[in-house]
């Protein structure tokens, strides 16, 4: 007789394991829920030593523990659903789990010993199975449409979909004929075997899998980047199609028929530019309850019988032997991505044919961080390690833009900071730039409303630079400023920045001369007068070189020229008496 | 403990595909045998379409590919014959001290034997992935060996259905896990060519034994 604490531990074992087995089912034959990059590994995620990363809460084996599981992997038609010549849905692969209780007519029941090591025996071999498992997933013909539609840009006239249930139903004869079974070795438990199988068809040669053949969405009305013409009215009402291309891809015709309402397209400088989706709060629609409302092709959820909440046990592996986690008063920890679900099943993974303009990328409500699901899934070729949130810069900017910046300022001032960043030395990235840099969590340069007032704040700084030292010698305004050691917007630059090296001043000032020389040269003067031009233009450059300097050596150089010009001025006025000397004569 | 012995499906290959099908069976049976905490990763073939999973560190050469290297070389000296690559999952036991040293005992608890069948290329024609320019006499020669590789692609595949069946099936013998690594159990690779003499990889095998005693023994 097992104690009741074996018992328990291997109702935990049963049901993680079908829970788990679930989820690298679904992992490895929808898209949109294929979770290529790494995540932190969660409590629960360690299971079976095998880290798969967290399906959505709403997805999940919600019956009984010795309710079988059974999961469908359908190849759907894309197309109109109210299409009548269409082809149907056909299930491709069918996988079931179950723990099969040994029957009563058995001869004799398995012994099993009380010492505690049962279970452990049954954990390690469950971790084996689900190995076979994954490693089997990879091995079947619908492996090759997940990959294809995984990598693929372009939509197909395919889609792969699922259905979960909790009994198995009956397929057709024509189906049941088309399909080949494999099934694992059994995992005997204390409340019988492990039985975990497949149907699947062993070629998908019938289905004749294509780009799919729609014309790419033309947008005939858009408006460009508000940087163009802030002032243009947008049109009051949309098509559907442009307005939600993501939806358009997998293909919820309930969404896209009924639950879709018209809508203003927002402004990018909008305050609360998602307030106008239908995934917003703003939409009247719970975030969490429109996973539900997916039509049937899409799949089919089971009603939430017995929240996996409810399991005892917690998820902690503490033992360097193989033995399931240890049962404590704590209940599993939910999914860490629960919150991202909805989003997960919108992923941008087949871009529709359509401007980008940013803000389809950013249509999530308001979660923490709306970033993490936007992005498509690799192609299972793909080495990508990064995490979620190692965005390569265009996409962190393009992501920003749709919170208030202005495209084109923002492109055009990222290029003078990539040219600061470039000229810096010291500065550290881990503030503004981090977005940038390769690492580290997505902090966002253009952190404010207009991209101007980044670099105003960078300006004010005072470690900023211009690369070009023009400003510095433009006006007599600057040149003013630089006396009194104002730190104006513009005039923070070479001077503030004890980094900038002399060769860089010496360059900025050469450039910051020549161009003052050109714009304020002096009219030639014959003979004498071109000794005095060339003196004059002498003083203006020296007088520009002072504004790059301090003031203690603008002052000290002042006085020398002032020296210098009673020396002209003197030897000036010589010149002129011994001139009128040789007239007199 | 007994050892459990695993002869897999002959493959017919070539030089140049040594590499990806070793490398493929190789994770593939490491995968079901590191029972640490890992993250799958899906690796495609480079010459087949199929995909396996590791679950090595990528930092690391858990899987020495230096002696998968030295195994194409000593092919290539010794061309069209068939040999076996072993991957074999020991125990580490008592060390024996001995004149020459200590010796560490292993008891082999599992051993997958890879048999290849290497064809000479020159003989064979060039693969199908050459962009050479193809004549009318080395058409039907790409198309042989097209018609090869597709042959050896069904066969890998169904290789890698038998090392999964036979992995589900066989786990009473597996012994107690001792450690938390990613990679439960120590494991070698021997091939032809770790004892480059005339007697190939019978050597190696004579050498296990020697080492090792009888597998019924080892309970």
């Amino acid at each position: 007789m097992a104690t009741p604490s074996e018992s328990d531990r291997t109702e935990q074992i049963i049901t993680l394991f079908l829970h788990k087995a679930q989820h690298a089912v679904l992992a490895s034959r929808i898209p949109h829920l294929h979770l290529s990059a790494p995540r932190p590994t969660s409590a629960r995620d360690r299971w079976f030593h095998l880290a798969l990363g967290d399906l959505p809460a709403q997805i999940g084996h919600h019956g009984a523990v010795m309710d079988p599981l059974v999961v469908d992997i359908l190849l759907t038609p894309r197309g109109d659903a109210d299409d009548p010549t269409g082809s149907p849905e056909a299930v491709v692969e069918r996988w079931t789990a179950q723990c099969v209780p040994p029957s009563p007519w058995s001869a004799a029941a398995p012994h099993h010993p009380h010492d505690g090591s049962w279970h452990r025996k049954t954990y390690k071999k469950s971790i084996i199975l689900l190995r076979s498992l994954y490693a089997l997933l990879r091995l079947l013909p619908a492996h090759r449409i997940f990959r294809l539609l995984c990598s693929s840009s372009q939509p197909y006239n395919y889609d792969l979909s699922y259905r979960i249930s909790s009994f198995v139903a009956p397929l057709s004869r024509a189906e049941e004929a088309e399909l080949k079974q494999y099934s694992f070795a059994p995992v005997e438990t204390l409340f019988g075997q492990l039985v975990v199988s497949v149907q699947y068809r062993p070629s998908l040669a019938n289905f004749n899998l294509e780009v799919s053949s729609m014309p790419p969405m033309i947008i005939t009305d858009y408006v460009g980047s508000p940087a163009a013409d802030p002032m243009r009215p947008f049109p009051s009402s949309l098509p559907e199609r442009v307005s939600r291309p993501i939806m358009h891809q997998y293909p919820p015709t309930g969404i896209r028929t009924s639950a879709a309402p018209s809508f203003d397209r927002p402004h990018s400088w909008n305050s609360t530019p998602l307030a106008h989706h239908p995934l917003s709060s703003a939409s009247g629609l719970p975030v969490s309850e429109i996973g539900f409302l997916l039509p049937e092709n899409y799949g089919h959820l089971v009603p939430n019988q017995r929240p996996l909440g409810e399991r005892k046990g917690s998820s902690g592996y503490n033992e360097l032997k193989l033995s399931p986690p240890l049962s404590t008063s704590a209940s599993p920890s939910p999914p860490t991505r629960g919150g991202d679900s909805p989003q997960s099943r919108f992923h941008l993974e087949t871009a529709p044919v359509s401007i980008p303009t940013g803000k389809s990328q950013h249509r999530s409500p308001n979660l923490s961080d709306p970033f993490k699901s936007l992005l498509p899934p690799p192609s299972p070729r793909s080495t990508r390690a990064d995490p979620y949130c190692q965005e390569s810069p265009s996409r962190s900017i393009s992501f920003r833009k749709s919170e208030g910046s202005i495209l084109g300022d923002v492109y055009s001032n990222f290029h003078i900071y990539a040219a600061h960043k470039g000229l810096k030395d010291g500065r550290d990235d881990s503030g503004r730039f981090s977005a940038l840099s390769s690492g580290g969590s997505p902090r966002y340069g253009f952190s404010r409303s207009s991209s101007r007032l980044s670099i105003q704040d960078d300006l004010d700084d005072g470690d900023f630079s211009y690369p070009f030292a023009v400003d510095d010698v433009d006006t007599s305004d600057s040149q003013a400023r630089s006396f009194d050691g104002k730190e104006a917007s513009e005039d923070t630059l070479s001077h503030k920045s004890p980094e900038f090296g002399s060769s860089h001043k010496s360059r900025e000032a050469e450039v910051g001369i020549l161009v003052h020389m050109l714009k304020t040269a002096a009219p030639l003067r014959q003979g004498q007068g071109s000794l005095l031009s060339s003196e004059s233009n002498a003083e203006v450059s020296m007088s520009s070189s002072v504004m790059s300097r301090k003031t203690c050596d603008v002052l000290e150089e002042l006085q020398s020229y002032k020296e210098l010009k009673n020396l002209l001025l003197s030897k000036s006025k010589s010149g002129s008496l011994d001139s009128v000397k040789q007239r007199k004569e | 403990m007994n050892c459990e012995t695993c002869q897999l499906k002959e493959l017919v290959v070539v030089p140049t595909e040594i590499q990806d099908v070793l490398r493929c069976i190789l994770h593939t049976i490491i995968f079901h045998r590191a029972l640490g905490l890992v993250r799958p990763k899906d690796v495609e073939c480079e010459h087949f379409e199929l995909t396996y999973v590791s679950c090595l560190p990528y930092n690391r050469s858990y899987l020495s590919y230096e002696k998968i290297d030295q195994f194409i070389g000593w092919v290539e000296k010794h061309p069209n014959r068939k040999c076996q690559v072993c991957l074999s999952f020991y125990e580490v036991k008592n060390k024996h001290a001995t004149w020459f040293g200590n010796k560490i005992e292993r008891l082999y608890w599992e051993q997958w034997y890879i048999n290849l069948h290497v064809l000479n290329p020159k003989s064979h024609g060039k693969s199908h992935y050459t962009k050479a320019p193809v004549s009318t006499g080395g058409k039907n020669a790409s198309e042989e060996s097209s018609s090869r590789h597709a042959a050896l692609e069904s066969s890998l595949c169904e290789v890698l259905f038998q090392i999964i069946r036979f992995a589900d099936e066989k786990k009473d013998h597996i012994p107690t896990v001792q450690n938390s690594e990613i990679i439960s159990f120590p494991f070698g690779i021997s091939t032809p060519s770790s004892s480059d003499s005339s007697f190939g990889w019978h050597a190696d095998v004579l050498k296990r034994m020697l080492q090792t005693g009888h597998p019924s023994m080892l309970s």
